[in-house]
């Protein structure tokens, strides 16, 4: 552990363990305060209005969004694959950080793993809403019925995509909440006798901290790791293979699962950094969250986003070296025709503006990364846009070239996904410890000096 | 498109007189926007984008006579295409076929209307219109090429290509639109949970999705519909079925009868509407049949062909005096 | 018949290591170690052996993996085929990624399921804390006297020796007061 102690502390200040209960269970005993409420009026306004919106749509039809013959997906899926994208960086940090030993994660993986979460539920809200019948959403699950019996198709990448986004929440909320319980069981026995001591007396399973268990429990935990990783890598190949596996130019790229994995981590990166610089400051956590995950994780933004980069010139030079004519013209269509400002937002935010974080002063600078990573996630959901709209608005027979408006439903129902991530984030901030506890007391004494054992 | 236009017919001897004089034209200063299926401005790749590869699609084919006619018109076997996949789907009653003369047709639209009233297909106004969200199953398409003077015009009917190897059917997630053992691309309407997936992987969009409840309780005016074709629910997608509703009908008739079905004995809406007689369906299986007959005309094409969806609707190339840049000529 | 316990509690993982290293060398009887967290190299001073958990897991996603793709053979090719594009009736390549989602999806959640009923956790159940601050910020060690030799003193002596701030006597199963 030589290297460890070169390098400055995980956890500021030289905490003892108890403090670090303290400073994470505190939080969630006070009665939130004025920034949190004005936070959570904010985030549930903007909830009811996605629910109004999507109200509307179900009980009218989904012809309320502004999609037609030709352009049979936009928005709907846009912000599906833009909120997967985002859950994935989550499962990195907790699951692929924690096979490679990267201990600087124990800060942040928590409230990364939350943030899966809940960009899940709100991924898998689209593709059921964005049905002509989305009651009947089920039928896309393999279940004994009178129909003879009928059951789905399997070669559908839909199929693949239900199984692959319904395995994925489960495995994630299994993952999170198996990391909680020992936590759990710390509030638990913090709290005084009351609801409060019953709650978390249920939800903590009886743990009582016995070492066999924790043996046991830092098996499964290794194991579960395992599996999230290559999981989360199936995924979003999954999801990049609704449009890979399509005939569609534009859509059928091999390049497309590695693209969409980059991208995902990249968007999740800087959705997790945008989150955590916010309840660092607003849940005094400053000891926790430090300079050091600004810059590991302002690299990986650094790395993916030139990837991602990458793939964009690859996908132009795959056309334009193929001589498909329908290929090499999505591709000018993109850059020039009608939603070429879609294109270049994508590339100014995703591929040149990440690249000022080589300079170690901006890496170092919160409010700046901040700003950086805002862009990224505006360029992130903008990749997605250009993939699905550009790709199927103008496709083989120019007679069935079509243009895309958006609604005001669809936007609403955009802001509405946003309202019930952060209305789950900020209710997660105030009830669960955000930081988990225990591990962060298990590198407590990493990087000090004298304690390097 | 939605406008009534009745009012400036005039009747004159007792026929209607579709031109009258003294018309003026004078700025409203209001706006309207029209609703029509297809605008000149959208059918051509745009100068700018044209990509290296070429501009032109081959997608509407120009041929001379003399082309047409060498070998006795009768097209040159083709080696087969290497296939990856066994073949467990053969076709081994019947093979529905057709057939479309793009040198016949004079894009009368007329196999639209006959289409639209055989299969309750809804009529959704000017506003869907302006969405782009005609439900016909069949339209014309046009290309033009030459001056904008005097421009050549070509008129292509598309719908469903009922392709053999539809890519449509494969994304479909819950088995709402199969392949039949007749090589029919079926629908199950009642099925169909409206992912649209199909539509999108729909090289030639064809699909048509029913964005609201377009049907609705109305006694006298859906005495027009047709009791043999289900009327379509919110939320599902429709298409060209080849009329598989006359197919049955004959299918059924044949063999009450206890013979073999004929060639001729089913005839699509659009193929008996056809006043140029254009549009030819038949059975691929019948080797005596006019299908199959025109499957091996030298002028016969399938649009989109290279992407090997298989396609069951077969083009004739247009028969130009001339061509521009030797034998053949693409469009599009 | 119950035992006599004698348990120490500490407030640092290395005080706890090494009186639980004494105490091996001693071969006192180790009931328990509590801790707050995690405490790394603490498995192997105990002489725990490696958790057979990950044999559930590779046997629970073997099976997944083995099901479900009989059963979208069965379902595509058996039951009911249907023609789909042209693809012939076995389309094993499209069957692959579901049948890498239900394995992970078997393995993770019966490895979960076989912790909780190993380590017997059950949501609601009553927690037995050997002592109030074991998930806060003490680590506790638990002896059984063994045999007759087992001299209270003695061993109350090392523990103390190794750094425990407390050390209580009790008899097995005894309540701890909240």
């Amino acid at each position: 552990m030589a290297d460890v102690a070169l390098r400055p502390p995980l956890v500021a200040g030289h905490k003892r363990l108890a403090e670090v209960t303290e400073d994470i269970c505190r939080p969630m005993e006070r009665w939130p305060g004025l920034a949190w409420w004005a936070a959570f009026v904010v985030a549930f306004s903007m909830l009811m209005l996605g629910v109004t919106a999507v109200t509307y749509e179900i009980a009218t039809g989904i012809g309320t969004w502004g999609l037609n013959t030709t352009v049979g997906w936009a928005f709907g899926i846009t912000n599906f694959v833009f909120w997967i994208g985002i859950g994935h960086a989550g499962t990195l940090i907790s699951a692929i950080l924690f096979l490679f030993r990267q201990r600087w994660r124990t800060g942040v993986n928590r409230a990364a793993e939350a943030m899966t979460l809940f960009a899940v539920m709100c991924a898998g809200i689209f593709p059921v809403i964005h049905l002509g019948r989305p009651w009947f959403a089920y039928w896309i699950f393999p279940y004994p019925n009178f129909r003879g019996s009928l059951w789905m198709n399997y070669r559908s990448p839909l199929a693949w995509d239900a199984f692959a986004i319904s395995t994925y929440f489960i495995i994630s909320a299994t993952f999170w909440y198996v990391g909680l319980i020992p936590d759990l069981a710390t509030v638990r026995d913090r709290a005084n006798p009351g609801l409060r001591k019953k709650i978390f007396t249920i939800l903590s399973f009886g743990w009582d901290g016995g070492y066999k268990t924790w043996n046991r429990y830092e098996m499964v935990y290794l194991l579960l790791a395992g599996l999230c990783t290559p999981l989360v890598v199936s995924v979003h190949t999954i999801v990049s293979w609704d449009f890979a596996t399509a005939v569609i130019p534009g859509w059928h790229a091999t390049i497309f699962p590695p693209y969409f994995v980059a991208g995902a981590i990249f968007s999740g990166m800087a959705m997790v950094l945008t989150l955590m610089i916010i309840a660092r400051k607003v849940m005094g956590l400053e000891a926790y969250i430090n300079k050091r995950h600004l810059d590991v994780m302002s690299k990986l933004i650094i790395t993916t986003g030139s990837i991602v980069g990458l793939a964009y010139l690859t996908e132009f030079f795959t056309a334009q070296y193929g001589s498909n004519r329908y290929e090499q013209f999505v591709f000018l269509n993109r850059a020039r025709g009608p939603f070429a400002w879609a294109y270049w937002t994508m590339v100014s935010c995703n591929v040149l503006t990440p690249q000022i974080l080589w300079i170690r002063k901006i890496r170092n600078s919160w409010t700046l990364v901040f700003i950086i990573t805002i862009f990224v996630n505006i360029g992130m959901w903008f990749e997605r846009f250009v993939i699905i709209v550009t790709s199927l608005h103008r496709d083989y027979l120019p007679a069935s070239w079509a243009d895309y408006r958006p609604t005001s439903v669809e936007i609403a129902t955009l802001i509405g996904s946003f309202g019930l991530f952060f209305t789950l984030f900020l209710l997660f901030c105030r009830v669960l410890p955000v930081i988990a506890i225990a591990e962060i007391k298990g590198v407590l004494k990493h990087g000090v000096q004298g304690e390097a054992h | 498109m939605g406008v009534n236009a009745a009012p400036l017919l005039a009747l004159d001897h007792g026929a209607v007189r579709y031109f009258r004089a003294g018309a003026r034209l004078s700025k409203t200063g209001g706006h309207t926007a029209l609703a029509c299926t297809q605008e000149h401005q959208s059918l051509t790749v745009p100068e700018k984008l044209r990509p290296a590869a070429g501009a032109s699609r081959p997608i509407v084919r120009e041929t001379t006579l003399e082309a047409a006619r060498e070998n006795g018109g009768v097209r040159s076997k083709e080696p087969p295409v290497p296939e990856l996949w066994p073949p467990d789907h053969p076709f081994t009653t019947h093979h529905w076929a057709m057939v479309v003369d793009l040198n016949a047709c004079n894009g009368c639209a007329a196999c639209v209307v006959a289409c639209q009233a055989e299969n309750n297909i809804p009529v959704v106004g000017k506003d869907e219109m302006r969405r782009k969200r005609e439900m016909h199953w069949m339209r014309i398409d046009r290309y033009y090429s030459g001056s904008p003077e005097n421009p050549l015009v070509a008129h292509q009917p598309m719908f469903c290509q009922q392709c053999d190897n539809a890519p449509c059917e494969t994304v479909c997630p819950v088995l709402a639109t199969t392949h039949s053992d007749e090589g029919l691309n079926q629908m199950t309407y009642n099925r169909c949970i409206g992912t649209r997936y199909c539509a999108n992987n729909c090289p030639y969009k064809v699909r048509h999705f029913n964005w609201f409840e377009y049907s609705r309780e109305d006694r006298l005016a859906n005495l027009v519909l047709n009791p043999d074709v289900t009327v379509r629910s919110r939320g599902v997608m429709e298409k060209c079925t080849f009329c598989v509703q006359r197919i049955q009908d004959a299918k059924i008739e044949a063999k009450r009868k206890g013979r073999p079905v004929h060639d001729g004995d089913i005839r699509t809406a659009c193929q008996q509407t056809c006043p140029s007689k254009a549009i030819v369906f038949g059975d691929l299986n019948d080797k005596e049949s006019e299908v199959a007959r025109l499957m091996d005309n030298r002028r016969r094409y399938k649009v989109l062909e290279e992407i090997n969806v298989k396609p069951g609707v077969g083009y004739l190339k247009i028969v130009r005096p001339e061509v521009a840049g030797g034998e053949e000529k693409e469009n599009g | 018949m119950s035992q006599f316990q004698l348990l120490g509690v500490f407030e640092d993982e290395s005080a706890l290591i090494s009186a639980v290293k004494a105490a091996r060398q001693q071969r006192l009887r180790i009931v328990e170690v509590y801790t707050p967290y995690a405490v790394h190299g603490l498995e192997r001073v105990l002489g725990l052996r490696r958790s057979r958990l990950s044999l559930v897991c590779l046997i629970a996603g073997a099976t997944g993996a083995i099901v479900k793709l009989w059963f979208e053979f069965w379902t595509m090719a058996i039951d009911w085929p249907v023609n789909v594009g042209g693809k012939p009736w076995n389309s094993l390549p499209a069957f692959v990624p579901v049948t890498f989602e239900v394995m992970v999806l078997f393995a993770g959640l019966s490895s979960v399921a076989a912790l909780l009923i190993v380590a017997g956790l059950w949501p609601g159940k009553q927690p037995k804390l050997i002592h109030p601050r074991v998930t806060n910020d003490r680590l506790a060690l638990l002896l059984e006297e063994n045999d007759a030799a087992f001299d209270v003193g003695r061993v109350r002596r090392l523990l103390e020796d190794h750094g425990a701030v407390e050390v209580t006597e009790r008899l097995t199963g005894e309540e701890v007061p909240a």
